[in-house]
């Protein structure tokens, strides 16, 4: 397909994937199912006389469609100063666990039914449904610069729901955990969630106010979403990110360092290379709360005259864009035992509703909590309703009150620890 | 086809079994700001196999090659098979033979890609030279047609033809660190003529974006409410329409306990149902995707719970009649139970004596999204207005209604009479995107949680 098209245009790339993935479901506390996904596809972009354009298609044997339809895309497309990358080596990174590609299904329904048992442990009127999926993903992206990289795979991930009902009052947990390496991580996993479930039994009121609120890693994305999308090299060079234009200032508390790391082992989101045959490498984003730099795929850093930094992704059916491949919030120093010890009166965030649905670029979030806990005297006394909290990350960063030595891995490509800030509105029914 | 899926099903030893392949193909032009992103043809192809077996469970594979059906079969006969579950019945339908095919008025599949570009670029001109302080903008058309096969081995077979248009545009206003934005969106089952002529639409985007710049950010507390019919529309989606969905309460003794048929769960004034059978609407099908025919269940009437939305699996275990909303996003889910069009039935109320006693209130408009937790909702309004003394006043931002579901029901005090269907909706449980229209007219709300700063 590569050759056929570099007859007949300046720059060609080609995008291959392939995968395949076991799946197993619980509902309602019992086993139901059993599912096997395959997927195939292939896209390619090419540039002809300077215009850039894309075309995909699941059923491999479209060649010809393909082909056509690409070409047509870039008579429509605009001049993009696009080059498609040299071959260049990346870093050894390990994502393709051979143990975690081939664990029988047989080990995927024990660990299920182990969740299952030990969230009903936690709380005997809990309806548990979890899907575990064990996958092995390979992509291949060639392009007539003369690069050719392959990618292989083997992510797993459970995702877990709970609902707990008992008269009028409810309670939902949606959690997710990933990992590309063989361990038994999904036990502390479980574990935290059925915790959650305990302490949501005491339930207790708060008055409306400012006050100190700590977010955990599941509460936290509240704040780093604001901060995905302003480090954004697209936002960045339309404008809107309101980070564009301030390298090296000081936004935010010093306690604040954000990096994007395609390099760690074991992680659904680490890669060599990214989905354009970029090098991965670890990016400094906002260094002591300093702003040092944000993240691009080849076509935004190309319009912005800077380089890749290597977050070039896609999925089949749409062209690539800067996207992070695992984005860390940097830990402090204190315990979380301690944070919370420290707190006279405040509250815990544990599941926020509605993220990402507010005016989220510009910094402001509103966000009504699912699950969230009054902390008293320095301890945890019980689950808070009807709350919301609000704020706004370009003046609340300025000030962290303390980050935890723990960190978690929350929507599978996000690690943060728990973040206290020291004022924050919050509106109750009281 | 048909004698492949007919011949994959009657060698298949699975004591049920549904094939359904999908076959489509997707224009889309997209402007980010004076660029354009992509002018762009894909094309997909899938498919779909589930099966049960007594002492086993459900098996399901999904696939890109279509090429080996009895191979698909066997897959998820063999997933079946390692599974023991609880028992699985089928509430019985009857079995259908039907087969649509669609005539578009100037069918988009007919009209060259550089027409719908020329239309996007028409669009997005509109916004980018609205004001200096529109920063940025999205205008994206998109079409997708697609052809979608269910067999059973209950002697169903079911083809349908599934075409979209739609054309959306957001604009993002900036002046220092504020940042606004606007976004209206049109999506039809029709031809290409129904995303033209959507100037006026583009100029309304515009402006709330420039305007909203200069909204103050409303003041967190407790309100009366009033929300036009699109937010309305979200709210009982959100809010009432996924407790609603017999898959959350089939299988849990307590939930079921909580959505006991019978229930009060409002005042007489208000009425809410589902229909997969309104001709044109987003939700709409013939049939949903396990075959059963698609029609009206009134969820609440009079203000009682009266019905809920079943799948064949569902209606069986709570010993009630499928209703047809047994749907799924793509050939890569198998179905489970979804909305199709839900609405409040319009009322008697008009805006003006809607907001004609409300000292201070909040006039919430449109919804950027909305998430619910069962019990616990949370909606974000596009933009607001306050009301006060009896009139709508200034325009406010940030406006996120919150609550619990049972209570804010129950505060519903006003049904407007002026129902409209929204001209865009989409649902997000489970597997993501899929098209249902939602329809209300205005209501009125007391005593609502706003967030805010």
């Amino acid at each position: 397909m590569l050759e056929r098209l570099m007859q007949e245009t300046e720059q060609a790339e080609v995008f291959e994937i392939q995968s395949e993935a076991t799946k197993i479901g619980f509902d309602a506390n019992k086993l139901k199912s059993f599912e096997v996904e395959e997927t195939q596809g292939i896209a390619a972009r090419v540039v002809a006389d300077g215009r850039l354009g894309f075309a995909a298609s699941s059923d491999v044997t479209a060649l010809d469609q393909l082909k056509e339809n690409v070409l047509a895309s870039a008579e429509l497309g605009d001049e993009v100063p696009l080059h498609f990358p040299e071959p260049q080596r990346g870093p050894a990174v390990e994502v393709y666990s051979p143990e975690l590609a081939t664990l029988p299904p047989s080990r995927l329904i024990e660990m299920g039914k182990e969740m299952v048992d030990t969230i009903l442990q936690a709380d005997e009127e809990a309806s548990v449904s979890i899907d575990l999926t064990r996958r092995v993903r390979e992509t291949t992206v060639r392009n007539s610069a003369g690069a050719e990289v392959a990618v292989r795979k083997a992510p797993f991930s459970i995702t877990l729901e709970v609902e707990r009902v008992r008269g009028d009052d409810v309670i939902t947990l949606f959690e997710y955990f990933s990992t590309a390496t063989l361990d038994d991580g999904y036990r502390a996993f479980v574990a935290r969630v059925a915790e959650k479930l305990r302490l949501a039994r005491r339930l207790a009121t708060l008055s409306s106010g400012q006050m100190p609120v700590l977010f955990s890693p599941t509460g936290a994305p509240v704040l780093g979403l604001p901060l995905i999308h302003g480090l954004n090299g697209k936002n960045v060079y339309r404008g809107i990110s309101p980070m564009a234009g301030r390298e090296e200032e000081e936004l935010f508390d010093e306690k604040l360092t954000v990096v994007d790391d395609p390099t760690l082992d074991g992680r659904p989101g680490s890669s060599s290379h990214d989905d354009e045959g970029v090098p991965g490498r670890r990016n400094i984003l906002v260094n002591q709360g300093r702003l040092t730099g944000y993240i691009y795929d080849l076509k935004t850093a190309a319009l912005a005259r800077t380089e890749p930094t290597g977050n070039g992704k896609r999925s089949l059916f749409s062209p690539p864009s800067p996207s992070f491949s695992n984005m860390i919030v940097g830990t402090g120093e204190t315990p979380v035992g301690d944070i919370i010890a420290g707190v006279d009166k405040g509250l815990l965030v544990e599941t926020p509703l509605g993220l990402g649905q507010g005016n989220v670029i510009s910094g402001a979030f509103s966000n009504s909590l699912s699950l969230a806990f009054k902390i008293e005297r320095g301890e945890i006394v019980g689950r808070v309703k009807d709350i919301s909290v609000a704020g706004n990350i370009y003046q609340d960063l300025k000030q962290i009150e303390a980050l935890s030595l723990e960190s978690e891995w929350v929507y599978g490509g996000i690690r943060l620890p728990y973040i206290l800030l020291p004022k924050l509105n919050v509106v109750t029914k009281n | 086809m048909r004698e492949q899926i007919e011949s994959a099903i009657r060698n298949s030893e699975a004591d049920y079994i549904e094939i359904r392949l999908e076959e489509g193909q997707n224009t889309r032009v997209a402007y980010r700001g004076p660029d354009l992103e992509t002018a762009d043809v894909v094309i997909d192809r899938g498919g779909l196999v589930r099966c049960f077996v007594h002492g086993g469970g459900w098996g399901i594979a999904t696939f890109n090659d279509l090429s080996d059906l009895e191979h698909r079969s066997r897959q998820a006969y063999e997933g079946a098979r390692a599974v023991q579950a609880e028992p699985i019945e089928l509430a019985p339908i009857p079995a259908s033979e039907y087969k649509t095919t669609v005539s578009l008025e100037n069918d988009f599949r007919g009209v060259p890609v550089t027409e719908k570009k020329s239309l996007a670029q028409e669009y997005n001109e509109i916004l980018l030279r609205f004001d200096p302080r529109i920063v940025d903008t999205h205008t994206t058309y998109s079409d997708t047609f697609s052809r979608v096969t269910f067999a059973n081995s209950d002697g169903t077979y079911v083809e349908e033809e599934r075409p979209m248009v739609n054309i959306a545009f957001s604009a993002v206003s900036r002046k220092d660190d504020n940042v606004q934005r606007a976004f209206e969106a049109v999506s039809k089952v029709a031809g290409f003529d129904a995303v033209k002529g959507h100037h006026d639409l583009v100029q309304v985007v515009a402006q709330r974006a420039v305007d909203l710049l200069s909204a103050p950010p409303v003041e967190g507390g407790r309100y009366t409410v009033v929300c036009n019919p699109r937010m309305a529309g979200v709210f009982v989606h959100e809010a009432f329409g996924h407790l609603s969905e017999a898959d959350f309460v089939y299988d849990n003794p307590q939930a079921q306990e909580m959505m006991v048929l019978g229930r009060r769960f409002g005042r007489d004034i208000l009425t809410i149902a589902d229909d997969g059978s309104i001709s044109g609407l987003r939700g709409t099908h013939k049939y949903d995707d396990e075959g059963t025919p698609t029609g009206r269940t009134d969820l609440i009437k009079d203000g009682i719970l009266v019905g809920r939305l079943h799948s064949r699996e569902t209606a069986a275990k709570m010993g009630e009649q499928p209703t047809g909303n047994a749907r799924a996003t793509s050939y890569r889910y198998p179905p489970i139970v979804r909305m199709t069009n839900t609405f409040i039935e319009g009322g008697n109320t008009s805006f003006e004596e809607m907001i004609s006693d409300i000292d201070q209130g909040v006039y919430a408009c449109d919804a950027f999204g909305g998430q619910t937790a069962l019990e616990n909702f949370s909606f974000s309004a596009a933009y607001g207005y306050m009301i006060r003394d009896g009139e709508v006043g200034e325009l406010v931002r940030d406006v996120v209604l919150s609550g619990n579901l049972f209570v804010t029901l129950e505060h519903i005090d006003a049904v407007g009479d002026d129902f409209q269907w929204a001209e865009w909706g989409r649902c997000g449980k489970g597997q993501g995107g899929l098209p249902v229209t939602m329809g209300a007219p205005h209501i009125r709300i007391q005593d609502v949680l706003i967030g805010g700063q």
